[in-house]
């Protein structure tokens, strides 16, 4: 078995894919950092924000002065034009991941599954061999054309797309989503003024279907595109699945990042065919036609991406280890691929007691948070302990030697009455985040 | 481009009968809930979505317009009372005068929630209404003469809170007011100058809704970022968390260790605090149930959520809204006299009103947006 699958992934096949794959990725890279920065986000979540939410354990990731931040995202799109162009390729994908993992670890606020995914498939292509073959790389140093490259590495980018999805799929397997159609019962209504299609958006059938669909679309898609048989046609269910969510939901360019990524299922030939198309086009042709030895797998890489999937497929149960509903306490909620789960508001009235007198002071959270910073944390326990832990400095400042920081929190979840979330009466700013210890002040649902 | 034949995805070996009955799955689980909608459909007609383009046209024509109208008219009569008091001040015209501003101050309120469009363009509250006002500044505006209305260091010596200091004054005699007028020409211009710029940005608003903004206001039926149902859930909480904090929770001392501070008020010199609180709720409550200014209910919010059948605790959030509003404005009520006297004389009967603001707010902040589907940030989201 271990020697079947050993060389069925040292197997050479054509590096096609992992150009093709080079291309698109690079150019959505540069698209969506492009997008990022037009829409005056770096200034939005990085500059304005008077605080951070840092990740447990990297609390030492701090954002830079503004200059800092602004050739952050001048080098991320320099880097991921790198990529595109395969332009001193290995450098540019350990930059872009560097940079970009280090712009998502700043503030949890802005934490989305698409941009956990980015950071995971920019850290794989630093591995892949996909500047090897058409690329400024080659045309520029002269370097001999790689025309084939081990499966292992096609295989690396197909494990991860499938796991995005099976996960995905294995977290719609609730009673919310399956049996109450929730949160997409109250997401869909929204619609109802649609063209067309507006008139059933109300209807709860509607919300079923989707549920149901994309739970099983989901589960299953990741197996119909593995299988070279069924590929073409789970592609196109995958278009479908893509353009509808990028219709009704705010999630920017995650749908056509999935669409493109997911080429890399189709066979060599359907590469290689694109490939030289655009090679015609551009009068690209190779200087040496010599097969280069391919690039061989090395096994500390070999056992480096056990591990990094390993770590992937353990992620999404450590909720077991927390008592509680996990989308009320949100403990191990994050870094599992559960999307689009949730319809969770909540507000926060934070208070800050001076001991001595035992008087209090109601905290304007505006003065203190984004507008985005408030709503997230007024539904996140972990980020409720941050708040109360950065106000207890702030109020120390100001006098007050020894705070006590509680907070009145109301949260709504998938359509339930809003209700008290924590204990009122606890010390935030005297919790742990500590991903040991369970929160035993979240109230029950 | 050389394309694979279709044929061979179609050919299914005998390997692949585990992939063609998953496939077969994925389909028939497709079809079988496609069928249902036939069934559901069948017994009775189709319940009609809820119709949003009524409720923002109900609103624009029976709240949002009128509410500007009156807004505008009641500004031309300050300044035609004002232009008689201001070529003979008298005690008289003073007190005429100071019963129209207090007409216009009230009024004001019913348009200050409707802050987007034409009058984020203005940007109304910061521009009427910054309390407390800066009496510091207004002196020394009025003493040099020489002041730029729109620059950022007048905004809190400009609008309906420095004309509430300079008719009414901190304890002064209706004659010595005006004797203050008659003695000061650059106070009697500095007035003029202050209502002229309030009527100018007023009727720019209304010129605005009237033109363009009206049409654009009931056609935007989604309820993503900058869309009238959004902008209103949006302001609607603004307003009220304005009402909570602003005029009574910071006077009453909720952000000074309970330590109260009466010059906060709104409208602290008339004082007018309370009316004018109340005004606010009535507003806020008239756009959630889309009832116009003239009373008449038509379709509001409140129609929305039980459109949804959207519950509470106990039976819909509907009802729990009504009773919030109903709590909270007995609340308000029971607050005898003045408000900057009530903080200190009665703190627990002007608290017991924040308690029951903090309860609304905590239901259409909540509650109300999560079942709407309001979207209220640019920023792109996965749902969680």
């Amino acid at each position: 078995m271990i020697n079947r699958v050993s060389s069925y992934l040292k197997t050479e096949t054509s590096i096609a894919p992992l150009v093709i794959f080079r291309i698109a990725f690079g150019a959505l890279l540069f698209l969506s950092t492009l997008r990022f920065v037009l829409k005056g986000w770096i200034s939005t979540m990085y500059l304005q924000p008077k605080m951070f939410f840092p990740f447990y354990g990297f609390e030492w990731v701090k954002p830079l002065a503004p200059t800092g931040m602004y050739i952050v995202f001048i080098l991320m799109l320099l880097a991921s034009l790198g990529i595109l162009f395969g332009f001193l390729y290995r450098y540019a994908t350990l930059l872009f991941f560097l940079l970009f993992t280090y712009i998502e670890l700043i503030d949890k606020t802005n934490y989305l599954n698409h941009y956990y995914f980015v950071s995971l498939v920019s850290f794989i292509c630093i591995f892949i061999p996909a500047g090897n073959a058409f690329s400024l790389d080659v045309y520029l140093f002269k370097r001999e054309e790689q025309q084939t490259a081990p499966r292992f590495y096609e295989t690396l980018l197909k494990t991860q797309m499938f796991l995005v999805y099976f996960f995905a799929g294995l977290a719609k397997v609730n009673t919310d989503w399956l049996l109450n159609a929730q949160p997409l019962k109250i997401w869909l209504p929204a619609f109802s003024h649609f063209p067309v299609i507006g008139r059933w958006m109300e209807d709860d059938w509607v919300a079923y279907f989707f549920c149901w669909f994309g739970c099983i679309y989901d589960l299953l898609i990741g197996f119909f595109l593995f299988n070279p048989r069924t590929v073409k046609w789970a592609y196109v269910f995958v278009i479908l699945f893509h353009i509808a969510t990028a219709l009704f939901f705010n999630i920017g360019m995650f749908p056509y990042i999935m669409i493109t990524i997911t080429l890399i299922f189709f066979p060599a030939g359907f590469h290689e065919n694109c490939l030289s198309a655009i090679k015609q086009r551009m009068g690209y042709f190779t200087c040496k036609t010599t097969r280069l030895p391919s690039t061989t797998v090395n096994k500390t890489v070999f056992i480096l991406f056990l591990l990094f999937f390993s770590v992937q497929i353990a992620l999404p149960f450590r909720y077991l280890l927390y008592p509680g509903k996990l989308f009320w306490t949100e403990q191990g909620y994050r870094f599992s691929w559960r999307v689009m789960l949730m319809e969770k508001t909540g507000t926060a009235f934070f208070f800050v007691q001076d001991k001595k007198s035992g008087r209090e002071i109601e905290v304007d959270n505006k003065k203190y948070l984004t507008y985005m910073q408030e709503k997230q944390m007024a539904m996140q326990p972990d980020m409720l302990v941050d708040y109360a832990k950065f106000l207890k400095t702030e109020f120390q400042k100001k006098g007050i030697a020894d705070p006590k920081v509680r907070a009145q929190v109301y949260v709504t979840l998938n359509g339930s009455p809003s209700k008290l979330f924590i204990n009122d009466t606890v010390d935030l700013s005297l919790q742990s985040n500590s991903f040991l210890k369970h929160k035993s002040w979240i109230l029950p649902f | 481009m050389r394309l694979y034949k279709l044929a061979d995805y179609l050919k299914f070996t005998s390997a692949m009968k585990v992939n063609r009955i998953l496939f077969i799955l994925l389909l028939s689980s497709l079809i079988a809930i496609s069928c249902k909608r036939n069934k559901s459909k069948s017994p009775e007609p189709e319940p009609e979505p809820f119709d949003k383009a009524g409720l923002l046209t109900n609103l624009a024509d029976n709240l949002i317009l009128p509410a500007y109208q009156d807004f505008l008219k009641a500004t031309d009569t300050v300044i035609t009372y004002y232009n008689a008091f201001k070529s003979n001040p008298s005690v008289n015209g003073l007190q005429q005068l100071k019963s129209k501003l207090n007409t216009a101050y009230t009024k004001y309120q019913a348009v200050s929630l409707f802050e987007f469009g034409p009058a984020e363009q203005e940007i109304v509250r910061m521009n009427f209404n910054v309390f407390p006002t800066d009496t510091v500044q207004i002196k020394s505006n009025i003493a040099t003469g020489n002041y730029n209305l729109s620059a950022v260091s007048n905004l809190d010596a400009k609008g309906f809170p420095a004309l509430d200091y300079l008719l009414y004054g901190l304890n002064q005699q209706e004659q010595s007011i005006v004797q203050g007028f008659i003695n000061s020409s650059n106070q009697k211009n500095y007035v003029s100058d202050l209502l002229n710029e309030m009527r100018s940005k007023t009727a720019s608003i209304v010129n605005t809704w009237n033109t363009s903004y009206r049409t654009t206001f009931i056609n935007s039926l989604s309820t993503d970022v900058g869309s009238s149902i959004g902008f209103l859930v949006n302001q609607l909480n603004f307003e009220l968390d304005y009402l909570k904090n602003a005029k009574i929770g910071i006077p009453l001392g909720k952000k000074s260790l309970d330590v109260p501070l009466p010059e906060k008020c709104e409208a602290y010199y008339g004082k007018q605090s309370l009316t004018y609180a109340l005004e606010t709720l009535k507003i806020i409550e008239s756009v959630y149930l889309g009832r116009g200014l003239n009373g008449t209910d038509g379709k509001g919010f409140d129609d929305y959520l039980d459109h949804l059948k959207v519950n509470s605790a106990n039976g819909t959030l509907n009802d729990a809204v009504k009773a919030q509003f109903s709590a909270a404005r007995t609340r308000l009520s029971a607050i005898n006299g003045v408000l900057a006297s009530e903080i200190i004389a009665n703190p627990a009967t002007v608290n017991a009103a924040y308690t029951e603001l903090v309860k609304l707010l905590v239901l259409l902040k909540t509650d109300m947006p999560s079942h709407l589907g309001v979207i209220i940030t640019y920023q792109d989201g996965d749902g969680d």
